[in-house]
């Protein structure tokens, strides 16, 4: 028995599941299966039917009570090919003589009502075992599978009754209509013609189910000594040799090579692992410390943060209808009784005007939404006509905090820009000067005059963007942002040149030029101080 | 590798299975079904009798609903799981494996027509003991299947064995069946426990009961066990 060899997988299975296995390997080979098993019980049919033409229902009874002796050969087939081996059926049915030496007495006598037929069987004929032995096998078998084993008889019983059923109604079906015939005294004659021939197709229909059922029985059975012998463990442990003396082997090669390197970095590693060794805590205390500490931090726990509503725990207030409530209907009423013609008696009762009010109040409703609708619809038209300024539609961004890297916060810059600017340039720090007049810049231009630089502009649309706000326009778009003088237009496009070429091309721009720079500054932003 | 399973690939990847289940567990959950129906339709038949023909229509009323739709409602609305399958703990779901949707309950239930044909459901007993995932007519059609609802893993008693960490280069089959031999303890005999611990010696340099304890607390290991 070769474990590695095995065609199914090895795993701990329901008893159902082992069932189910044991259909799909007999579906895989059912004709071989099914033929052999056909065989010998078609001979046995064959020899009834000369004997016992007479009497069908004895011959058929016969054939069905010497179903073990047929059972044998699929399950020796199965078996064989569980472990990779093939079978033919010329070879199996050479075994047959073989096969049925083993307790054949005892199946067709004492256990041929067994209910776990199927599943008894392999301990029969695979392990070979008799006497107590088998006994006590078989107790250890059935503790769990039992139950299984009994449901799986009990089925195919009933299987192969409803199918021989299923196969005479399918017959039936196929008789055209025009064949009259009387069938009740038919079917009662009791022709022995007939019988024989339901006999037939019952005999065709055990040999179909007889391989799943057999199969079935058997799967049931090595689910079980998978079960008991832990072979999916042994199939995975003997991998897990094979692989581990495979690398072995590679590994013995290549250790010369280790040693060699190991050396090497030994050398190499010598000097600096007194050093780190410095670092590690000296006793267990202090290691453990030091772990309880890093296991209390943030990257082993995991935070979360749960928003959603909950009902809180306060006193129901009021239990009565509330007074707008009652108002509102008693209005409700009044409403619908205006209406009511004085002469013209309310059949609805009481009830009849406050429906009246409720519809009128939705017909109402439903004007006003319709005119609110309406409106809504065409309020471009409307407002065109109106001659109505459009609004922005998008509230105005927050103003971004950084540009191309440098802070434009209004906070971030000192109280007198210029001076700070003059003093950095002196220090020597020119390019920090300049960036800082630039910021400033930048600054005053978001927070004064609304302008929306985004991240994905340059320096040099920004400059476009104010010249471009430079002329106000004539029509009606843009006049609730402050328009930008000449002056401050030309200051931020020298200004820009200048720091393009500090900060990109490290060209400073001359001292007297800056001081010129400074003074336009104080000059476009001069009402911000 | 012959086996039962029935393997999902979802897109992101992820291998989705489940073992399908073929017509024994089915035919029996079926019949368990038909058992509670009849039994409620018995109780109707005793209680309508009092209400002569009027009570004869109630009943076939009842009996048209429930043969249809008893199914149909157990499905949708109670996981998959008619009594019965409830029994053998089976699940209908989608051939995606995803929770079954009424109107592929629906038409799985109205194909039973089909799977009945000629006679007693031989059309869907053939068909789901021939076709690869156990299906019968009405699942083929609805996209559906019928697949064992994994049972929860039970508690096992583990050896008591100081846990030990495990060698290097076990892959994860490996890992599973080391903590497989370890939950098992009880239940395999020693001798063979100590022969598959034996397999090993070559991976853990120990043999016979030494290897077993090793591989016991190993597999503790591998178990959360500190």
């Amino acid at each position: 028995m070769d474990l590695n060899r095995l065609a199914v997988r090895a795993r701990l299975r329901s008893p159902w599941e082992s069932i189910d296995l044991g259909v799909a390997l007999a579906r895989r080979q059912w004709w071989p299966l099914f033929v052999v098993w056909l065989l010998p019980a078609a001979l046995v049919f064959g020899a009834t039917s000369v004997w016992l033409w007479d009497s069908p229902s004895l011959a058929i009874f016969l054939v069905w009570w010497l179903k073990p002796v047929y059972d044998r050969l699929p399950l020796f087939i199965a078996s064989r090919t569980l472990f990779g081996e093939s079978v033919s059926v010329a070879g199996a049915l050479r075994q047959f003589p073989r096969q049925n030496l083993r307790d054949w007495f005892a199946w067709l006598t004492w256990r041929r009502l067994s209910p776990t037929r199927a599943f008894d069987m392999p301990v029969t004929l695979l392990e070979q075992s008799s006497g107590a032995a088998r006994s006590a096998r078989i107790n250890v078998l059935h503790r769990k599978h039992a139950s299984a084993a009994t449901w799986l008889t009990v089925t195919g019983a009933h299987v192969e009754m409803f199918l021989s059923l299923a196969l005479m109604a399918l017959i039936y079906l196929f008789i055209p209509e025009q064949v009259e015939i009387d069938w009740l005294p038919f079917l009662a004659s009791g022709e022995l013609w007939l019988q024989w021939a339901l006999n037939g197709l019952y005999l065709l229909v055990m040999a179909a189910v007889a391989p799943f059922y057999i199969v079935s029985g058997f799967a049931l059975y090595i689910g079980r000594r998978i079960e008991l012998e832990a072979w999916d463990i042994e199939i995975q442990f003997r991998n897990l040799r094979q692989r581990h003396q495979r690398t072995e082997k590679q590994s013995a090669r290549t250790v010369v090579a280790q040693l060699l390197l190991l050396c090497v970095l030994g050398l190499a590693t010598m000097a600096p692992s007194g050093s780190v060794r410095a670092e590690a805590p000296r006793t267990p205390e202090a290691a453990r410390e030091s772990v309880d500490q890093i296991l209390s931090g943030d990257d082993f726990h995991r935070r979360e943060k749960v928003d959603g509503w909950r009902l809180k725990d306060t006193e129901k207030q009021e239990d009565e209808f509330p007074e707008w409530m009652i108002n509102f209907i008693e209005w409700l009423e009044s409403l619908g009784q205006d209406d009511d013609r004085e002469d013209e008696p309310s059949s609805y009762g009481s009830l009849g005007p406050l429906i009246g009010g409720l519809i009128e109040l939705l017909l109402w409703g439903g004007a006003i939404a319709l005119v609110l609708y309406l409106l809504w619809q065409f309020r471009d038209p409307l407002r065109q006509g109106l001659r109505l300024r459009r609004r922005p539609k998008a509230p105005p961004k927050a103003a971004p905090e950084t540009l191309f890297g440098l802070d434009v916060r209004r906070s971030s810059l000192p109280a007198d820009v210029c001076a700070e600017v003059l003093r950095l340039w002196r220090a020597g720090d020119q390019r920090g000067g300049l960036g800082l007049l630039y910021r400033a810049t930048l600054s005053h231009l978001i927070e004064r005059y609304q302008f929306e630089f985004g991240d994905h502009l340059t320096e040099s649309e920004c400059a476009q963007l104010v010249s471009l706000r430079q002329q106000p326009a004539d029509g009606g778009a843009d006049e609730d942002m402050r328009p930008v003088s000449g002056t401050l237009a030309t200051f931020v496009q020298n200004l820009t040149a200048a720091w393009q070429q500090i900060a990109y091309a490290h060209r400073a721009p001359a001292s007297a030029r800056l001081e010129q720079l400074c003074g336009q500054w104080q000059e476009v932003f001069a009402d911000a101080h | 590798m012959l086996d039962t399973t029935y393997n999902v690939e979802t897109p992101e990847g992820i291998d989705l299975r489940a073992q399908a289940a073929g017509p024994v567990p089915r035919i029996l959950a079926f019949a368990v079904d038909v058992f509670y129906r009849s039994l409620v339709l018995t109780g109707l038949g005793i209680a309508l009798a009092f209400a002569d023909r009027a009570g004869m229509g109630i009943w076939l009323v009842c009996s048209f609903l429930l043969e249809w739709f008893y199914p149909v409602y157990f499905e949708v609305m109670r996981g998959g799981q008619t009594p019965g399958k409830k029994a053998f703990g089976l699940m209908v779901v989608n051939d995606n494996l995803t929770p079954i949707s009424w109107g592929a309950s629906l038409l799985r239930n109205l194909l039973r027509f089909a799977d009945f044909l000629p006679f007693a459901y031989a059309a869907g007993v053939i068909s789901m003991t021939l076709n690869r995932n156990f299906q019968r007519l009405g699942d083929m059609a609805a996209g559906t299947l019928v697949v064992y609802r994994e049972a929860e893993h039970r508690q096992t008693s583990l050896p008591d064995v100081a846990p030990l960490a495990p060698p290097r280069g076990l892959q994860l089959q490996d890992q599973l069946a080391v903590i497989s031999l370890t939950e098992r303890h009880g239940e395999l005999s020693d001798a063979r426990q100590r022969e598959l611990a034996d397999l090993l010696q070559p991976v853990t340099g120990k043999s016979d009961r030494a290897a077993l304890n090793y591989l016991r607390a190993v597999g503790n290991w591998l178990l959360g066990g500190k």
